[in-house]
């Protein structure tokens, strides 16, 4: 880590004592309970952690989709905790882009319509100009036109990512990206995170799967909400090398 | 997301939801095509009647036989003077005999006496009678009349000539027909029968003129389906009545003098017809105006219309219920998209305005298929039952406005709920 803190001084993300808890019946839960965390530009984390360990809630209030019960978050320098739902409406429609685990497009509605939403949203007058950029930086410039129901899970995400691409966020958040989709397309799908990455877009993603966990550059582990560890990645996997691999094999099954 | 785009989404979903769409608009559909068939149908009455009572002029007055109580309805009685058949037509019994009837002598005495109030009487009999003309049978509307008739009744002839006072003296088989008699005898309006013999109750009789078509009267009546001939010859040859009238119009010499000229008639037929105080409820005949009919007329126009106007609103109430109650489920089925929606941006005001655009559309829409129906419904009232009808634009407007209205408030509640759901919860829905 003191290697990324001495290329960028300021961080991207500052959580400082992050702390969220529910009321389940008459039980109190804690589901973050004092959390750090600095990301810096350009990086690509990922939060990884058994379920139940807060990881999604810590992911919720990253994307300002919900707020912390108490502490400190800076993002992009600005104080998000305190934030109302307008001014946090703002903040998630320009500096974060979301990719889920459904994918969560809008059915009934053309890619390029999903890819605008964000857009419309923004009230950014070049919108289709954006969103064709962005869905033929994911490979899908030749289903600009095409719904949902007519996309294979991997382009559904692969729209999902250009949707989140559009608004040309800081800072990119996925949410068990993967977790739905079949291991030769989840290897895409981190391919296409990789490649944007490397263009400089700072991404953060949950996940359970630690295999997934070793294409990102660092991997925070939650637990029970406090920070387990925090650790660059070694050894990383680049997915372009895993899909070479995969088609061979694939090529060699058919063969023989 | 401005308004067009808001109003595209709504649309969208709409389309992909014809049979629920249909059913939520239903009631606002009904509502305003009923509320714009209403005010039509209502305008085109008081127009009509507007229309008779200036056709007639400010300064007629009619007297009628019979004591109030047991008197038939003015408005049914200016109806069939006017020309349709009998009374009994209109629902409303003959009453029983009056103790004293209007007599011939009496019309010439006020046409004599008051000259300064009376311009002139025009005392009416009337019936029900067989007609015959080639091998052709019908029934019509018989009057017997006097030569001051085209003058009280702003009633002239178009072609050939009325009969004069020689044939009224003389008792003359004579007659004046409308226009729809003519047709009901020839098969066609411009046959000319002047000259030609018609049969009433199988008597002869020569056509010496076809009366100026008047058309349909203030209740919808065909004022054409007439045949005048003179008083005495309907009295003593087809109708056997001896003397009495049933009515008698009279021109007064100006609206100022009727006041005065009700006055001298009562008083002389109170008279004439040997009544006892208390007056008028001894009094065995009515004396009408013309304005007093329209007024009347006017009233019970107007308690229809607000009538109606309540069962529009009621229904317009009823759909922007309906339209309440599929916005809720709307916002229950689409609570993933809400949170998709809101988690990449759009403000609890978005989504908000999302759903009050759609309430209204459904309930705009549904306005303008009211509106279309309500429309049509007047014309075709108008093509098919002859009646009189006018669509006011004002009224469209008002429909419009409304409908758009019922929609925004009935689509408040429904759509803040939407606008509240918190982002997580909302993707979390299954």
């Amino acid at each position: 880590m003191s290697e990324v803190e001495s290329k960028q001084a300021q961080p991207m993300l500052s959580l400082r004592d992050i702390r969220k808890s529910y009321v389940m019946g008459d039980q109190v839960v804690n589901a973050l309970d004092g959390v750090d965390i600095d990301i810096y530009p350009g990086e690509f984390v990922a939060i990884m952690g058994p379920s139940g360990s807060g990881k999604s809630t810590l992911m919720h209030i990253i994307g300002c989709l919900d707020a912390p019960s108490s502490g400190s978050y800076l993002l992009d320098g600005i104080e998000v905790a305190e934030m109302d739902d307008y001014e946090l409406a703002n903040v998630r429609n320009k500096k974060i882009g979301f990719v889920f685990q459904g994918f969560n497009l809008l059915a009934r509605t053309s890619a390029q319509q999903n890819v605008e939403l964000p857009l419309v949203y923004g009230r950014r007058k070049d919108r289709a100009e954006r969103a064709i950029a962005a869905l033929e930086k994911v490979g899908l410039g030749n289903r600009l036109d095409h719904k949902p129901n007519q996309l294979s899970g991997g382009q559904q995400q692969r729209v999902a990512i250009a949707r989140a691409l559009a608004s040309d966020p800081l800072i990119i958040l996925a949410d068990e990206p993967t977790g739905n989709l079949a291991s030769l397309q989840s290897e895409e799908i981190m391919q296409i995170f990789q490649e944007l990455n490397d263009e400089g877009i700072t991404i953060v993603m949950v996940t359970h799967e630690p295999d997934i966990g070793k294409h990102c550059k660092r991997t925070v582990t939650i637990k029970d909400g406090r920070l387990l560890r925090d650790e660059l990645v070694e050894n990383r996997v680049m997915a372009a090398d895993v899909l070479v691999e995969m088609r061979q094999e694939h090529d060699l099954l058919h063969t023989a | 997301m401005n308004i067009f785009e808001c109003m595209r989404v709504a649309i969208r979903g709409l389309i992909s939801n014809k049979m629920r769409t249909m059913l939520t608009m239903l009631g606002i559909i009904i509502g305003v095509a009923v509320t714009i068939l209403v005010v039509a149908i209502g305008e085109g009455a008081s127009a009509r009647v507007q229309q008779t009572v200036a056709d007639l002029g400010t300064n007629l007055l009619t007297i009628w036989n019979g004591p109030p109580s047991m008197h038939i309805a003015p408005a049914a009685a200016l109806a069939a003077s006017s020309g349709t058949s009998a009374t009994s037509s209109n629902g409303v019994p003959v009453p029983p005999q009056a103790p004293n009837r209007l007599t011939l002598q009496q019309a010439e005495f006020i046409q004599q006496n008051f000259k300064q109030t009376v311009a002139a009487v025009s005392p009416i009999i009337r019936g029900n009678v067989q007609i015959r003309m080639g091998g052709t049978n019908a029934t019509t509307n018989l009057q017997g009349v006097e030569t001051t008739y085209p003058f009280v009744n702003n009633a002239s002839v178009e072609l050939g000539s009325f009969f004069t006072q020689s044939d009224v003296d003389g008792n003359a088989k004579v007659c004046v027909v409308g226009e729809t008699v003519v047709n009901n005898m020839t098969g066609s309006p411009y046959t000319n029968v002047l000259g030609r013999s018609i049969y009433i109750n199988k008597q002869e009789f020569k056509i010496l003129g076809v009366l100026t078509p008047k058309g349909t009267g203030a209740w919808g009546q065909d004022q054409d389906d007439v045949i005048l001939c003179p008083i005495t010859t309907a009295m003593h040859r087809i109708l056997h009545r001896n003397l009495t009238v049933d009515f008698m119009g009279v021109r007064c010499t100006s609206v100022k003098m009727m006041p005065l000229a009700t006055q001298q008639i009562a008083s002389y037929l109170r008279v004439e017809h040997h009544l006892q105080p208390p007056f008028p409820q001894n009094d065995d005949f009515e004396i009408h105006s013309a304005t007093e009919i329209l007024q009347r007329q006017q009233s019970i126009t107007g308690t229809m219309t607000t009538l109606l106007s309540i069962v529009a609103v009621i229904s317009l109430v009823v759909g922007g219920i309906g339209i309440m109650n599929i916005m809720l489920v709307s916002v229950t089925e689409r609570t993933r998209e809400i949170g998709i929606r809101k988690a990449i941006g759009a403000t609890p005001r978005d989504i908000l305005l999302q759903f009050l655009i759609e309430s209204s559309t459904i309930s705009l829409l549904g306005g303008i298929i009211g509106i279309a129906l309500g429309v049509t419904g007047a014309v075709i009232l108008a093509k098919v039952g002859g009646w009189n009808v006018i669509v006011d634009p004002s009224s469209v407007v008002a429909a419009l406005v409304v409908s758009a209205g019922v929609g925004v408030f009935f689509g408040i509640y429904p759509a803040s709920k939407a606008a509240g759901l918190h982002p997580i919860e909302a993707l979390r829905f299954e």
